[in-house]
């Protein structure tokens, strides 16, 4: 049997087994007639399944199913966001600020005349102006002005947030509780939360940091001394990410789960 | 049996209650007089100190007070202290806050919102007293009227001095070493191997006849990672326009297309090769995280790019484009900041660029002796923030706090 | 005037970005926010040149017949049906109940959800098959990741004995101590290398986003 007949085979079966989904799905459970409403949402939750199943196919090979759900995915979000950007940022946060007349023809509440929100709604035009080729320069101040704003918000906000906290964080103490060595030795023990753990733990962390900052060095040839402490940098890189692989792999089995269990209930009623 | 159980309960029930009840009405006035009687009222706060409020916009008062004698000794009845404001020293006082016992000071902090309720005017006077508060609702004492305060806000936050002299320090670095560099010192970089791959990487793709996917993540244009890609995507994109190998580059934010389009297109001019430059080769997908790494796995499944380049924020789809692009068997080298997808990436890509690493590639592949002096302060900086690690744990260890505290930023 | 006067915004606004962190006055957080609003609305009109760019690119696949041309059909379509229904063209001629219209948020509970889920469910079998990779590791430091990894998924495992025990604390000082060392050194490095790229954009040492001439 050839490639297209076996393609039209399967896409029967597909087209059939979405007919006869839709058809049983439309049949309310408790026995009541048919309704409209009834059959518009079996149609949505047997193409929710197909959609469902056509992505997994993928998992098999590239396919006519995963391309069209593919596509028809991007299509879609492309213009969900695209409609929720417009209602909830361009009429229900532009629109009340500069006009009256357009806040009632969107029948959004008219707040107050803001002179600065003519500013973004300037940059914006000057952004479409990508699309003439003469005037496609003009774009370029709407760029700078968010490249600019981003760079000088963000650089401050990381380091805020994060790395003057880690700094701070990398001064500890390697000698916790120390009451001498001859009280070290005679009270040692290897308990989570003894002496010894406890300041192995600052040890590590220490050490750990050094040598990882070690490894990000740029302008410096990592050799004797120095590339030891570089290599020893990107173990305990290595090792960590190792463990942080180690630690996704269950939650990514758990959505699995869920997806099984949407096709297996939702869409067949299998479970209960 | 069980229902003779019932009614007996029901019964005792019925007999307690009203004994019950009588007790209590009996105890009540025992207790009243007995606080009125034993109970007289606590001594009043004193001293209270009002300054405006610190480091802030504006809008709120910082009161400071001596606590009241009875306040964890003497009569020791006082529960706590309810602050009330008032716009002149006769009132009305408003109650705006209470703070349990104990308490020395309290911040007064007001909305900047003139339509809020709570509104706090800046530059106007305002009065405090604070009244010393027991079990007994009647009984408590008030202190003197303290004020006039005025809140404003202030030019400068000095608990945010150490980022500014960090900021500071590292600009002066960078400029330093920018100046040395473009006075012609010879800088030196060691290699990095997932920068040494994007050449060959691009020459392998041109061997083939087969285009190079550039992934710019899902960051938006809000992010220094992407920005960072960008400047990447600005030296791959020159090198491919040279080799004349094509170009793929779908984006998940709008903004960040557009920066790239310009981007490329400025490389394919620098190359000397603008006519080479397709508006097509830099698209817009769609801002949905998963449609966006639907339709990038299709790509590379049917244009079979020779080489995947993935740089920037990447969050959960990064190990399905890794290890879609694995599947395909393009090359694929991976840059990026966010800690918990590096993992995927070391584990499905050729190449990975770890954290910094990301950020220094723009420098690496471009080679301009401007790049590569701040490449020097970033390490200088490291070496930097060794040093005081070093001196901060010391001094730790020797007891001293202070230099820890230092550190300390306010929010 | 091409390309100083970008350069210039980017310098005022990017110093005005750093400066307005010390500057805690009302003027100053009056300031940030309107910069905050005025990016999302920019945003929106970089969204409508998103939009135009699928558009041609989908509408130049179908014009030149191009492969798989006729799956940009269908991007095209489920673009145009849903700005239909989300501008609710249907009923009420353009007007923001389209967010609620039964049509858009059918697509969006039963065509975008399910897809999106599935999407990352995938996650499951692409794990698997990246750890199948890891375990071909030949040199010391995939071995270094494979032995952590192995030692974290395994750490509840009960047919282990008492080897499951010392798993298990391994696992736990794995998660909180060498894993703090390497998220700290990467986090002030990836402080350093933003501190740097942002200022090399303030300063405009890095141009190239800007485009030429």
């Amino acid at each position: 049997m050839n490639g297209s007949r076996w393609t039209m085979i399967v896409l029967i079966a597909v087209v059939t087994l979405f007919l006869v989904s839709w058809a049983i799905k439309s049949f309310p459970s408790s026995g009541d007639t048919i309704s409209w409403p009834s059959i518009r949402h079996a149609f949505f939750v047997t193409l929710a399944a197909f959609v469902t199943l056509a992505i997994f196919s993928f998992l098999y090979k590239d396919n006519p199913y995963y391309k069209f759900a593919e596509h028809l995915f991007v299509g879609v979000s492309a213009a969900y966001w695209m409609c929720v950007g417009f209602w909830s940022t361009f009429v229900g946060n532009l629109i009340p600020r500069i006009s009256p007349g357009l806040s009632k023809f969107f029948g959004v509440p008219y707040k107050e005349f803001t002179f600065y929100y003519f500013v973004p709604l300037i940059l914006g035009i000057l952004l479409l102006m990508r699309l003439s080729s003469k005037a496609g320069w003009l774009s370029r101040w709407a760029l700078a002005f968010i490249v600019g704003t981003t760079a000088g918000l963000n650089l401050i906000r990381y380091l805020r947030s994060d790395f003057i906290s880690q700094v701070s964080n990398t001064f500890v103490p390697l000698l916790v509780q120390w009451k001498g060595t001859g009280a070290f030795f005679s009270d040692f023990s290897l308990a989570s939360g003894g002496q010894f753990t406890l300041m192995l733990t600052n040890w590590v962390i220490f050490i750990g940091t050094f040598c990882g900052l070690i490894y990000f060095f740029f302008s410096k040839e990592h050799k004797g001394v120095f590339g030891a402490a570089s290599r020893v940098g990107i173990w305990v890189l290595m090792i960590t990410f190792g463990a942080s692989f180690g630690y996704t792999v269950m939650g990514r089995v758990s959505l699995l789960v869920g997806r099984l269990t949407f096709l297996f209930d939702d869409w067949l009623g299998l479970m209960n | 049996m069980k229902r003779q159980f019932l009614l007996l309960l029901l019964l005792c029930f019925a007999v307690a209650a009203p004994l019950a009840t009588a007790q209590t009405a009996e105890d009540s006035p025992l207790s009243g007089e007995a606080a009125v009687a034993v109970s007289p009222a606590p001594g009043p706060v004193s001293n209270i100190q009002l300054k405006d409020t610190d480091n802030d916009h504006g809008h709120s008062v910082t009161l400071s007070w001596e606590i009241s004698p009875d306040d964890g000794a003497g009569l020791n009845n006082v529960i706590g202290y309810e602050i009330h404001r008032a716009l002149s020293p006769e009132g009305p006082f408003v109650k705006r806050a209470g703070v349990p016992a104990g308490s020395h000071s309290h911040v007064d902090v007001g909305s900047k919102e003139e339509s809020s309720p709570d509104y706090m005017k800046d530059y106007i006077d305002y009065y405090y007293k604070i009244r010393t508060i027991t079990a007994d609702s009647a009984v408590n004492a008030e202190s003197t009227v303290a004020g006039p305060i005025q809140s404003y806000g202030q030019w400068f936050n000095t608990g945010r001095v150490p980022v500014l002299i960090f900021v500071a320090c590292f600009l002066a670095l960078t400029l330093y070493f920018i100046n040395r560099a473009k006075g012609g010192a010879d800088l030196y970089v060691r290699p990095l191997a997932g920068i040494g791959a994007v050449d060959e990487a691009i020459g392998r793709a041109t061997e083939m006849g087969k285009p190079i996917l550039y992934v710019l993540g899902l960051g938006t244009a809000a992010d220094i990672a992407t920005i960072a890609s960008y400047t990447i995507l600005g030296r791959v994109a020159k090198k491919v326009a040279e080799y004349q190998t094509g170009l793929i580059v779908p984006c998940y934010d709008p903004i960040v297309m557009t920066v790239a389009q310009e981007t490329v297109k400025a490389s394919y001019a620098d190359a000397g090769r603008p006519d080479s430059y397709k508006e097509d080769m830099v698209y817009f997908v769609t801002q949905s995280q998963f449609a966006y790494v639907a339709a990038v796995n299709g790509t590379m499944l049917r244009d079979l790019p020779a080489t995947n380049i993935y740089m920037g924020k990447f969050y959960a789809e990064s190990l399905i484009l890794a290890e879609t692009g694995a599947l395909a068997g393009s090359i694929q080298i991976a840059g990026t900041d966010e800690i918990a997808q590096i993992p995927f990436f070391v584990v499905a890509c050729d190449y990975t660029l770890i954290g910094e690493e990301l950020y220094a590639a723009s420098a690496y592949l471009g080679r301009e002796p401007l790049l590569l002096g701040s490449l020097k302060a970033q390490d200088y900086a490291k070496a930097g923030v060794i040093l005081i690690a070093l001196v901060g744990f010391i001094l730790l260890n020797f007891g001293v706090d202070g230099f820890k505290e230092f550190f300390f930023v306010s929010n | 005037m091409k390309r100083q006067l970008p350069l210039f915004l980017v310098l005022i606004f990017g110093l005005f970005g750093i400066v307005q962190y010390f500057i805690p006055h009302e003027k100053s957080e009056w300031m940030y926010e309107f910069l905050l609003d005025w990016i999302y609305i920019i945003g929106i009109f970089a969204l409508a040149l998103g939009i135009w760019s699928l558009m041609r690119v989908s509408w130049d696949k179908i014009k030149h017949k191009r492969q798989n041309w006729q799956y940009s059909i269908v991007t095209l379509t489920g673009l145009f049906a849903m700005i239909f229904f989300g501008f609710n063209y249907f009923r009420d001629f353009f007007n923001s109940a389209g967010l609620q219209n039964y049509m858009f948020r059918a697509f969006f509970d039963h065509i975008m959800i399910p897809i999106q889920a599935t999407m990352f469910s995938l996650l499951a079998f692409f794990i698997a098959s990246a750890a199948y990779r890891a375990f071909r590791a030949r040199s010391l430091l995939a071995t270094l990741l494979l032995i952590s990894a192995l030692i974290i998924m395994l750490r509840f495992n009960p047919y282990l004995g008492f080897i499951g025990d010392y798993m298990e604390r391994t696992a736990l000082w794995l998660l909180n101590v060498p894993n703090l060392a390497a998220k700290r050194a990467i986090i002030i490095g990836v402080g350093l290398g933003m501190v740097a790229t942002s200022l090399k954009v303030i300063l405009g040492i890095e141009r190239a986003y800007l485009g030429k001439d």
